[in-house]
């Protein structure tokens, strides 16, 4: 129990008003003597009998059923609930404006982020810190040139598969993305890499990302030198874009793509990309294909986190809205459970709050969670539809789950 | 549906940059932006030799159909058709200009809006005001023809406080450029 806790425990028993706050004060500050000789009141469960000290809890290494959730816009800290119960079980430090990543090995959170020496000005300073999965308490930092401060994707900073790379992505506003070795823990260099963001790990090869040419372009990193290849255009970053907040699945080497009008497109990840025939989401959903039209009311997907895909079993989860096109950031109305084995869509759950984001649970559970604007979370068993817990003011932002290696 | 051209987008911002600023490091990191202008496609543009553009409701976006021009603290203002944050005409300055003691930032999305009074698109620069804690006033969120990361002079969630002293974000502007 905390100090805060002895307190409010001696106020209750003993009947003390505002007035009696010092008093009570005085006599923790007095030490044990006066507090021992406070009579416990009988319907306190534990003994008050020695002082007790302040102490710092720690917490369990970073578990499949549990969500990173980041506060709203301008806010800081990611927030960890457990699925199952529904409480928080801790935060991550997680600065305004910050992008998390969690170790594949469960030692460490990482953290690119960006502070000033005055908090809005003065010096600049941009790294990734360091933290102790099971403390939470800051092991290092690790400088680095710069990044895109802007938070709300999962695609500007992402991990090699083995956890031994990252790559920060930049906008200065030129795009390059920062190579850090998260082993030797030290910035290496940054790659120049134009008109392309969105980063995608590529195991064994480095990364890749989409680029505004509507093709896939792939960075070979080889030690002070790489290669950078792209795939034939295959989408119209203009008038049909995808979704930066691509899905990467690292078991199946696999990424999502997730397009305004609702074209779903996957690609098998290696030195040379392998794209998928794109087919849409409605029609997978027994309806016509959506268009770029105006007055051409369809279901479209919508949200900063549109999409989630539990990995084990193929099915991915889509926020969608109705509506007209361009209206790809407005909150949803019902969540559609694809199967991208059959391309059918499955499930159709009705939601309340138009929450822009969504997650899963990469356990046999596949607990979702969404949230939105209200900062608050829904956490509803994908196979029934069935809301488990709701959450209020767990945050608005972008959710993070441990992904399987 | 409307579409412009990004290359020409870029050309206009950088013209109207070289001319409004000394400041040789933004300029030449925007400089190494638009080496990637090659490689954007090459989209139909509403140009002036093309063919006259569809202006019928029917071929307007649902925020152009509902735009207005006498309100710019409103969200559906016509110039506002792309833009995300606090409007700066709410939070003491305005429509071009920043409020008191903010810095407007050398560079900017742009978005492409018509004026239901003369039917006609322009380019709007939305000129981020920045070096102050956020306006919160008249928050908007407008995403006609508003796209992803990877073609950031048409994506409205970068801060856009590059090249400034302080990468706070207080408002968001719209600078009128030209025709589109």
């Amino acid at each position: 129990m905390t100090l805060k806790g002895t307190l409010k425990k001696e106020l209750g028993t003993n009947g003390l008003g505002m007035n009696g706050v010092g008093t009570a004060l005085a006599r923790l500050l007095l030490g044990a003597t006066l507090v021992t000789a406070v009579p416990a009141a009988p319907l306190l469960a534990e003994t008050l009998g020695e002082p007790e000290e302040p102490q710092v809890g720690t917490i369990d290494a970073p578990k499949p059923n549990w969500f990173y959730v980041r506060g709203g816009w301008g806010s800081a800290g990611s927030s960890i609930f457990d699925a199952g119960t529904g409480k928080m079980v801790g935060m991550v430090s997680t600065s305004r404006d910050s992008d998390l990543a969690i170790d594949p090995d469960g030692k460490f959170y990482y953290v690119a982020e960006t502070m000033w020496s005055k908090v809005n000005r003065g010096t600049r300073m941009d790294f990734v810190s360091v933290y102790d999965s099971k403390t939470l308490k800051l092991v290092t930092e690790i400088p680095t040139p710069g990044r895109l401060i802007i938070g709300g994707f999962n695609t500007n900073f992402v991990l090699s598969d083995d956890g031994k790379t990252a790559y920060d992505y930049n906008f200065d506003p030129a795009s390059s993305v920062n190579v850090i070795d998260m082993v030797k823990r030290k910035f290496v260099r940054a790659i120049e890499l134009p008109g392309c963001a969105s980063l995608i790990p590529n195991p064994g090869v480095g990364f890749s990302a989409l680029c505004a040419d509507g093709t896939l372009a792939t960075v070979a990193v080889k030690g002070a030198s790489q290669d950078i290849t792209r795939s034939a255009e295959f989408f119209d970053a203009a008038a049909d874009p995808i979704f930066s907040n691509v899905i990467y699945d690292r078991k199946k080497k696999m990424a999502v793509m997730l397009s305004y009008t609702g074209l779903v497109r996957t690609a098998q990840i290696g030195a040379a990309p392998v794209i998928g025939m794109p087919f849409s989401i409605q029609e997978a959903g027994g309806m016509r294909a959506a268009d770029v039209k105006p007055l051409d009311i369809a279901w479209y997907p919508g949200g900063m986190q549109p999409m989630a895909l539990h990995r084990a079993t193929g099915m991915l989860w889509v926020l969608m809205h109705k509506g007209e096109y361009w209206s790809h950031k407005e909150g949803a109305e019902e969540i559609w459970g694809l199967d991208l084995a059959t391309k059918k869509v499955v499930k159709r759950y009705p939601v309340e709050g138009h929450p822009s984001n969504i997650e899963i649970t990469q356990d046999d559970a596949a607990l979702i969670m969404i949230n939105g604007m209200e900062n608050d979370a829904r956490i509803i068993d994908s196979r029934t539809g069935e809301t488990k817990h709701e959450i209020k003011n767990a945050g608005g932002g972008l959710i993070t789950v441990v992904q399987p290696r | 549906m409307i579409r412009f051209n990004p290359d020409a987008a870029g050309e206009k911002m950088l013209r109207r940059l070289a001319g409004g600023t000394s400041r040789r490091g933004i300029l030449s990191r925007l400089g190494a932006a638009l080496v990637a202008a090659p490689v954007f496609p090459l989209l139909p543009v509403s140009r002036a030799e093309a063919a006259k553009p569809d202006r019928s409701p029917e071929a307007k976006t649902a925020f152009a159909r509902s735009a207005q021009t006498k309100d710019d603290t409103k969200c559906n203002y016509w110039r506002y058709c792309a833009i995300d944050g606090a409007l700066c005409t709410c939070c003491g300055g305005g429509i071009h200009s920043c409020p008191a003691g903010a810095e407007p930032s050398p560079v900017s999305w742009v978005g492409s809006c018509i004026n239901p009074d003369d039917g006609k698109a322009y380019m709007i620069a939305y000129r981020d005001c920045c070096g102050k804690p956020a306006c919160g006033q008249c928050g908007c969120d407008n995403t006609d023809r508003e796209t992803q990361l990877y073609l950031p002079q048409l994506n409205n969630n970068v801060i856009w406080c590059f090249g400034t002293s302080s990468m706070e974000y207080h408002c968001s502007t719209a600078m009128m450029i030209g025709a589109a």
